[in-house]
């Protein structure tokens, strides 16, 4: 995964990868490329994984998503730019691809009830039952609370807020990347940016649970 | 700083400002003067943190190393299938281009009357062998055909002394064989 300390050797090295797959692609060395294929997969799978999770909230439609998108990849690296990182192209087509989830999903839940409901009326996942190794139940219940709060909360976000906070929090992008993901105007990123944490500060509250310091509005009774 | 800023907030930075700051890792110079919103902005700073550990957590929670490894055998899998397709073997085509140069076809009309013809076979045969394999069922017999006797009074009775009252005319005019035989030998 080429993340913020892989920096421009990371992207680099994704470039050169996927040249060389085409090259093999082109050469019918198929076996050689599906291997070095395998290396993208490696590095960009996790940060595929939390995009889809979070940006589709249901951990089955982001695996297919995570994989559809990796397999378009593989297909298409034929029209692969090597000026363009290859994790921001990457990162479109996952995104196209759940925007496309989503859509669909919306179409089929006019006629399908959803199918695992919890006894708070959230939709869940049967992975997400499993219990963590390692903390007490105590913390366990905790944790579980947050995330789901959390995960509650992101669902209340429009699908631009969403992913537009997704991308710049989760992912630490800057608004230009963010931009260049999404194809919106870098100024719309902040708007987007700025309302999604508005708006989620509003809901899960302006308490860090850990430190406990409250990030409230200035009182102007104090000057 | 912005004007509305000086005028409403009382020179403090508006949260949108404080947010875009922390997000964009831009550090406003009026933080550095005032303590309240430089307080805020690490509030904001910190609740950002733990939302994007919160976040991470609850993913990777879901995508655990075994499910991810198994998702990228699944990929390559399928990379694997769409490089190395399987053979589709063309069969309506190719058997009706090989039956066109065999020269043989058979009119559909003479298809028809098969048909037709099996049809009837099938119906005239299923109701014969239906009649053939029908069990036989036993005549209940009662009980004077079974053991009653035979009026052997009736069967001793000469013919020549029956009598029929309907029949005595006719019977008049008829000669007898012994009456005939008497008067050629007498």
């Amino acid at each position: 995964m080429s993340g913020a300390g892989d920096g421009l050797n990371g992207r680099e090295a994704d470039a050169r990868v996927a040249v060389e797959i085409k090259a093999l692609q082109a050469a019918g060395r198929l076996e050689e490329a599906r291997d070095r294929f395998a290396e993208l997969v490696t590095r960009h799978q996790r940060r595929a994984a939390r995009i889809a999770y979070h940006y589709v909230r249901d951990s089955a439609d982001a695996d297919e998503a995570v994989q559809d998108a990796f397999v378009k990849a593989y297909t298409h690296i034929g029209t692969f730019r090597e000026e363009l990182p290859f994790e921001v192209w990457f990162t479109r087509i996952l995104i196209n691809g759940c925007l496309d989830r989503l859509k669909q999903r919306k179409r089929r839940e006019k006629w399908i009830a959803p199918v695992t409901i919890d006894p708070s009326g959230v939709e869940r996942n049967p992975a997400e039952f499993v219990p963590a190794r390692g903390p007490s139940p105590e913390e366990h219940v905790l944790r579980e609370e947050r995330r789901r709060r959390l995960h509650e909360a992101l669902g209340q976000l429009p699908e631009r807020q969403r992913l537009v906070f997704m991308l710049s929090q989760f992912e630490g992008r800057s608004s230009r990347e963010v931009s260049g993901l999404t194809g919106l105007n870098e100024s719309t990123v902040r708007v987007h940016l700025f309302r999604a944490i508005r708006r989620l500060r509003g809901i899960l509250g302006k308490t860090s649970s850990k430190t406990g310091v409250r990030g409230g509005r200035v009182s102007r009774a104090a000057h | 700083m912005r004007l509305i800023d000086f005028v409403v907030r009382q020179g403090h930075l508006s949260e949108q400002a404080l947010i875009e700051a922390v997000a964009g890792g831009e550090r406003p110079a009026h933080i550095d003067r005032c303590d309240i919103c430089a307080e805020r902005a690490v509030a904001i700073g910190r609740w950002m943190d733990e939302v994007q550990r919160e976040g991470a957590e609850a993913a990777d929670a879901v995508f655990t190393p075994e499910r991810l490894a198994a998702q990228q055998s699944q990929i390559l899998r399928r990379l694997e299938q769409i490089d190395n397709p399987g053979r589709v073997i063309a069969f309506p085509a190719a058997s009706r281009s090989e039956r066109a140069a065999g020269g043989r076809r058979v009119s559909a009309s003479w298809v028809g009357v098969a048909a037709a013809a099996g049809l009837v076979i099938g119906i005239v045969g299923g109701q014969m062998s239906a009649r053939l394999n029908q069990p036989v069922v036993p005549v209940p017999q009662t009980a004077d055909a079974q053991g009653a006797p035979v009026d052997s009074q009736f069967l001793d009775q000469s013919y020549d002394q029956s009598t029929i009252s309907a029949f005595e005319a006719v019977d008049e005019m008829t000669p007898r064989l012994i009456q005939a035989s008497n008067r050629n030998g007498g």
